[in-house]
């Protein structure tokens, strides 16, 4: 009899489930497809250094650099935007087809409407405030040991 | 019964004009029952419909020879068995019929079990066949409590006319009667505990394995007719005949409905038994309860 208790209850309660196409909101913290802002960026590469699925392809050049994401390589493990210094990356929350905030994912007909790649002109970072170096005690401070550095 | 009696009974009401929508809608109802009980949305209204206007624009393999020709005529077959099912329920009072019209809708509505398993066998699968197996083995199961509970309803109302027996009152032995068509029920619907032929999770689709586009949505559309004729034959003869044709109509539906929502609990409610289980569970569980309502019947039928 106490199948018949749960089956009750479950028909009190409601449906769990969505219907086909709509889907649950995602949390705050969801992690979408990598949103780059030019404007912020100094082609430090940090984030090509961070990422470890190889979705971000850095080039140096003249004067510029050229940075691409290829959203089919990314885990959106969210290290290239935990590593930005200058905030230039961002995850997006919506800007994914399982973002789940739209009543249909984004299709992209066209080659290239998903713009992936920027050729950014280079230009020195961004000047910060000086930060007070921590006072060391003398009294734990230990000599550096030597390297030996050459060959035996 | 006359032939224009006959035609509009076979087309209109109960017939295919009213049967294939109400297919329609126990499908979904079962469906939907299901789903609210286990906590999901479950289908929309029109599923059913759509899926059948879906299968039917499809394209089937081709099939040659024999074997094809059986393949295409075994879902034709049952759709039409199951919707001569329907046509033969005496729903409006007075409606006609003939001396011994029950023993055919009896075999009208096992021919569509008779289908199924030729043809699982007649595809070559071995999910086919191994649920023609297990279809077979059910049906030689459940089918000796349905027939004879079928036939102590009959024998103790001295009639094998449906519209007979659909008018006489209910009596004590007649509602343990219905009561073990209703016990055979979810096995002649392939529904949970009983869905041992189209075991899903073990054997794919079973006897449907190999079928697809219109041929499905036949077998789609003559499982809901059955759904129609296996419910509709408890509705008959549990309600009472009403002078008024829209009351007797009204009173059929709702009860029909009913019906369908009970087996749609059942089903929620219990998980797929093991084929040994069932049979043990008709031969021996329910088989007594139909022998002691026939014995009565004809201990009845001799007193009287």
């Amino acid at each position: 009899m106490k199948i018949l208790s749960m089956l009750w209850k479950n028909l009190i309660r409601g449906p769990r489930t969505l219907l086909f196409p709509a889907r649950p909101p995602v949390t705050e913290r969801f992690r979408g497809l990598v949103q780059f802002d030019p404007s912020l960026c100094t082609g430090c590469a940090v984030c090509r250094f961070r990422c470890t699925s190889r979705a971000i392809e850095f080039k140096a050049g003249k004067g510029e650099f050229t940075w691409s994401y290829n959203p089919g390589q990314c885990t959106f493990c969210g290290r290239c935007v935990e590593g930005c210094a200058e905030h230039a990356l961002k995850d997006g929350h919506l800007e994914h087809a399982l973002s789940q905030a739209e009543d249909t994912p984004p299709i992209y007909l066209v080659q290239g409407e998903l713009k992936k790649s920027y050729t950014v002109a280079r230009r020195p970072p961004a000047a910060r405030p000086a930060a007070t170096a921590p006072a060391q005690p003398a009294a734990t401070s230990k000599p550096s040991p030597t390297t030996s550095g050459g060959a035996q | 019964m006359n032939l224009i009696t006959a035609l509009a009974r076979l087309l209109i009401f109960p017939g295919l004009l009213f049967a294939v929508p109400a297919a329609w809608f126990f499908l979904w109802v079962e469906r939907k029952t299901v789903a609210l009980m286990q906590g999901r949305v479950g289908p929309p209204f029109m599923q059913p419909f759509f899926d059948f206007v879906k299968l039917t624009a499809k394209s089937t393999p081709p099939r040659s020879g024999i074997a094809g020709a059986l393949m295409r005529s075994w879902p034709l077959i049952a759709l039409a068995s199951a919707a001569g099912a329907v046509g033969l329920l005496p729903v409006l009072p007075s409606s006609g019929g003939f001396e011994g019209d029950l023993i055919l809708l009896l075999a009208l509505l096992e021919m569509p079990s008779m289908c199924i398993i030729a043809a699982g066998f007649s595809s070559r699968s071995i999910f086919g066949e191994i649920g023609s197996a297990r279809e077979a083995a059910l049906s030689v199961s459940y089918n000796i409590v349905f027939l004879l509970a079928i036939v102590s309803i009959a024998a103790s109302q001295h009639t094998f006319r449906l519209e007979a027996l659909a008018a006489l009152p209910a009596s004590p032995l007649r509602l343990l009667g219905i009561v073990a068509i209703i016990v055979c029920l979810p096995a002649k619907l392939h529904i949970n505990p009983f869905s041992l032929p189209n075991a899903e999770q073990e054997i794919y689709a079973g006897p449907m394995t190999e079928y697809a586009g219109p041929e499905l949505a036949m077998w789609e559309l003559s499982h809901g007719l059955e759904w129609v004729a296996a419910t509709g034959l408890v509705a008959t003869l549990l309600a009472p005949h009403f002078g008024a044709w829209w009351l007797a109509a009204l009173v059929f539906v709702a009860l029909s409905f009913a019906i369908v929502l009970l087996l749609s609990a059942v089903a929620a409610a219990t998980a797929r038994l093991a084929i040994d289980t069932s049979v043990r569970f008709y031969w021996q569980c329910t088989l007594i309860f139909a022998v002691l309502a026939i014995s009565s019947a004809l201990f009845m039928r001799y007193r009287l």
